[in-house]
């Protein structure tokens, strides 16, 4: 094999080349995984169209044993999902990584990205093993069900075992071709990382056609059947806004993951350059995870308008029947999770010399937050005895009632996120003192931004009270426009203004106050938790139908439970999840362990780490 | 001792997860159950049995609360208060229970002013009302304010005929309804209480003559095994159809009985 050398911040450090052995070793279970996986989906189209013709032997549905088989495709599918959001979003951001390695050549991204792909490659046996024992379970305990999707979405089976093929092999290739693909090769190996993500993308919105079709079903007759090609029946509502929505959840999630493992590893650290390293890497999932977040309900906003565009009866339910309960969880979740960002962020300042100069507008922004989080939580109406709607003048109490409607949370979620950004833009110029002469102009014009932008999130909110709900549903767009108008512009001037600064200091990494890396801990809980939420709802929203409005669900289980029950299967599911990537993570790190020179991906020195300053 | 950063970091994340279960089981629980099908045809229905059906439907299966308030002013919806006596003046010509009738069966035919064009026809998915709960709807909007004069016939004999949800989830039952019918006449005593087409007259039952038009399969299987988990249809006493039939008939009498039951439409 060739042996080359390069210079690995201040260490030098050997690079192996393609250790073919290795691949062929290593690779040989998961290309028996993904024969098996493309068997499995290529038997089950015929197996579907058996079934098909004997529909009256088969029964439409089978009982799973003990839990029942609601409850068992929910948790095999919520696992499924999780896993794949991680394997999906975190390869994203990962090569965005690797290329700012590879152009800046600081070595440390590159370390970074390895292990954020390290992580990946361990849950993607995972992942498809779940995905297949989800299919299982359609087959087996929903028969008749699977079977008229089947007819619909027979072609995309195809198209999505094709996609999972090159996914495989491109990913492998990725992983392995990293010593191979460096130096003057790199860009083949970053451009491997773009196509990985290309054909990962291209997966999940082949799956979330089946998905989305089960909602806001396009397409067919009135008896159900395709009338047209299959691309009527992909291209639905809410196909699109789900995409997107996804994408961007995605990433969030995989960055809260990272995160909290980089959080996990610091709070084991036994030596300083550990502690820097991980806390460095939990920024940067941190990091991530916030500013993905940022634009997430945007992409909501979206996909809600998609549903009411849809059908008025399957929105106004999602939003005002049942489910509107679910809605407050939802702000709680949302509430804790720019909180806990947020508060990451102003410990994090704790370890950045020239921080304290900022201190002064951390109570504000915390006041700012904590009454948004207030707001958006306030119910519309309340479910109350007779006395107590008495006593209240109704439902809606007075004066809270008016925090319950949209224009209160849609005014106070942008002005979270404006807050959000603050805290960040604040972050990023803590150890930097800008020397452009043009300063005091690009300062002055940042903070008109931000005036604005408040300003006509404020205007249209208090607007909306006054018109009617139509009209007051097109406000959230200038809104979100001022928002996102304001960040652009923030940004564009804030990159060359602190380009060249003075600095106050380098960052301590590894001196963050130890709790810290539990904020990092509840937001990867946080948002994995509220991922099982939205499954709930989206799923929810159907009701007593398999696809709304076509084929109905006639099972024992066509009641949709309450949010009590769905909160503890969520909780158990969850759990289990978290469960399964510490053992994953674990057995991933086997292999790893007493190589990592001799692999030629030690771990960079992070400035701090050793009291050393770089 | 030293406790192990996996057993903090686990104990952490489980209060949290904790905390989000128990603040969601502190809240209401509400179940959103499948609706029942109703049937009231070939039954003696007094106008005060079909408007509390109606009433019923308004509130469950309908889902017309969702959107309209009886007394109250939506954002959505127009108040229903009165729409009874109401509903026979806004289009000229045409009477109240017309004028209800196409506001259920074809909404965007008239829209109130200031309201958007939102509403779905109740007899299509996912709402899908049979012809039977049409009848009680219309008459519990007429009696908010006015007079209940619908009659089944009024109800044209296409609503609630089937459409997606029908063909999509159809059961072919393997059962011959020649034996079926048999049993209907012999062994299983049906033609005792209930009319069936030609065959029977008695009243004391519903008559079962267009049975497989109004009712799903599902349901007419779990009524004859479980007629009183399957509510009374309305104007009939309850607890007179015999509960035994899943252990008097055999898998091949029941399944007959069914098949012949899903030929009257």
């Amino acid at each position: 094999m060739r042996r080359h050398s390069c210079d690995f911040g201040n260490k030098l450090v050997f690079r192996e080349g393609f250790p073919i052995v290795t691949f062929a070793r290593r690779g040989v279970w998961l290309v028996v995984l993904v024969g098996l996986a493309l068997t499995v989906l290529a038997a089950l189209p015929a197996d579907a169209q058996t079934a098909a013709q004997n529909a009256s032997k088969d029964p439409a549905y089978r009982a799973f044993p003990v839990f029942g088989s609601r409850l068992a495709v929910w948790a095999v599918a919520q696992l499924h999902l999780n896993f794949a959001a991680f394997i999906l979003g975190v390869p994203i951001f990962a090569v965005i990584i690797e290329a700012i390695g590879w152009r800046t050549g600081e070595a440390r991204y590159d370390w970074l990205s390895h292990e954020l792909v390290k992580l990946t490659f361990a849950a993607f046996s995972t992942t498809a093993l779940l995905g297949a024992l989800l299919l299982f379970l359609f087959v087996g305990y929903y028969p008749k069900f699977w079977t008229y999707m089947t007819s619909i979405f027979f072609p995309t089976y195809w198209v999505y075992a094709l996609l999972f093929f090159a996914e495989t092999f491109t990913v492998y290739l990725w992983y392995y071709g990293w010593d191979w693909l460096s130096g003057s090769r790199k860009w083949i190996h970053v451009g491997l990382g773009v196509l990985s993500n290309l054909f990962g993308t291209a997966i999940l919105v082949v799956a979330n056609s089946w998905v989305t079709f089960m909602m806001s079903p396009a397409g067919i007759d009135d008896s159900g059947a395709l009338k047209g090609g299959v691309w009527a029946a992909i291209n639905n509502y809410t196909w699109m806004p789900i995409n997107i929505h996804r994408l961007i959840a995605n990433i969030v999630f995989g960055g809260t993951i990272c995160a909290a493992y980089a959080a996990f590893r610091f709070l084991g650290a036994k030596t300083d350059e550990e502690r820097a390293r991980y806390d460095w890497m939990g920024y940067i999932g941190n990091f991530i995870a916030l500013a993905a977040f940022i634009v997430l309900p945007f992409a909501g906003y979206y996909l809600g308008r998609e549903i009411y565009a849809f059908n008025q009866t399957m929105g106004i339910t999602m939003m005002g029947g049942f489910m509107s309960w679910l809605w407050i969880i939802q702000a709680i979740l949302i509430g804790v999770l720019f909180l806990g960002s947020n508060y990451y962020l102003w410990l994090g300042m704790e370890r950045i010399p020239g921080s304290e100069r900022y201190r002064k507008y951390v109570p504000p922004m915390l006041i700012i937050l904590t009454l948004g989080f207030m707001i958006w939580a306030t119910p519309r109406s309340m479910v109350v005895t007779l006395d107590e709607a008495r006593a209240m003048g109704g439902t809606h109490h007075p004066l809270l009632g008016f925090f319950g409607v949209m224009s209160a949370k849609n005014t106070v979620v942008n002005l979270m996120i404006l807050t959000t950004f603050l805290s960040f833009v604040l972050y990023r110029r803590a150890n930097k003192i800008p020397t452009k002469p043009w300063v005091k102009t690009g300062m002055a014009i940042q903070w008109a931004a931000f005036a604005a932008a408040a300003a006509v999130v404020v205007f249209y909110g208090v607007y909306g009270y006054f018109v009617e709900s139509i009209v007051r549903i097109g406000f959230s767009v200038y809104q979100v426009l001022a928002v996102l108008g304001a960040i652009v512009l923030v940004m564009a001037i804030d990159i060359p203004m602190f380009k060249g600064a003075k600095t106050t200091g380098q960052i301590r990494w590894g001196t963050i106050a130890p709790h810290s890396q539990y904020v990092l801990i509840l937001l990867a809980v946080t948002f994995t938790w509220l991922m099982g939420l939205m499954g709930f709802a989206r799923s929810g929203i159907r009701q007593h139908w398999h696809v709304y409005g076509v084929m109905r669900d006639t099972s024992v289980d066509a009641a949709t439970p309450a949010l009590g029950y769905a909160a503890n299967v969520i909780t158990l599911v969850t759990l289990a999840f978290f469960m399964l990537v510490l053992f994953i993570f674990w057995l991933g790190g086997l292999g790893d362990k007493g190589k990592a020179e001799a692999h030629g991906h030690a771990a960079p020195v992070i400035a701090g780490g050793s009291g050393r300053e770089r | 001792m030293r406790v192990p950063v996996v057993v903090k970091v686990g104990a952490f994340a489980v209060l949290v997860m904790a905390g989000y279960s128990g603040f969601a089981n502190s809240i209401p629980q509400i179940e959103s159950k499948p609706p029942q099908e109703l049937s009231l045809e070939g039954g003696n229905v007094t106008p005060a049995q079909l408007v509390k059906a109606g009433e019923e439907i308004f509130h469950t299966k309908g889902t017309c609360e969702i959107c309209h308030r009886i007394g109250q002013k939506g954002t959505r919806a127009p108040d229903l208060a009165g729409i009874g006596s109401r509903a026979g003046k806004t289009k000229p010509g045409m009477s109240a229970k017309a004028y209800i009738m196409e506001s259920l069966l074809q909404p965007s035919a008239y829209i109130v002013e200031g309201y958007p064009p939102i509403m779905p026809a109740v007899d299509k998915p996912p709402i899908a009302l049979n012809r039977s709960e049409v009848w009680a709807l219309t008459a519990f909007l007429e009696s908010l304010g006015g007079t209940v004069d619908v009659t089944l016939n009024d109800i044209p004999a296409s609503v609630g005929a089937g459409g997606g949800a029908a063909a999509a989830a159809e059961i072919k039952i393997p059962g011959d309804p020649k034996g079926g019918e048999a049993v209907f006449q012999g062994k299983g005593t049906c033609i005792a209480c209930h009319k069936a087409g030609k065959i029977g007259a008695s009243p004391v039952g519903p008559d079962l003559s267009q049975i497989a038009k109004i009712q799903t399969p599902d349901y007419i299987m779990k009524k004859i095994l479980d007629p009183k988990g399957s509510g009374t249809v309305a104007g009939f006493p309850p607890g007179v159809m015999p509960q035994d039939f899943g252990t008097r008939l055999t898998s091949k009498e029941y399944v007959d009985l069914v098949a012949f039951l899903l030929t009257l439409k």
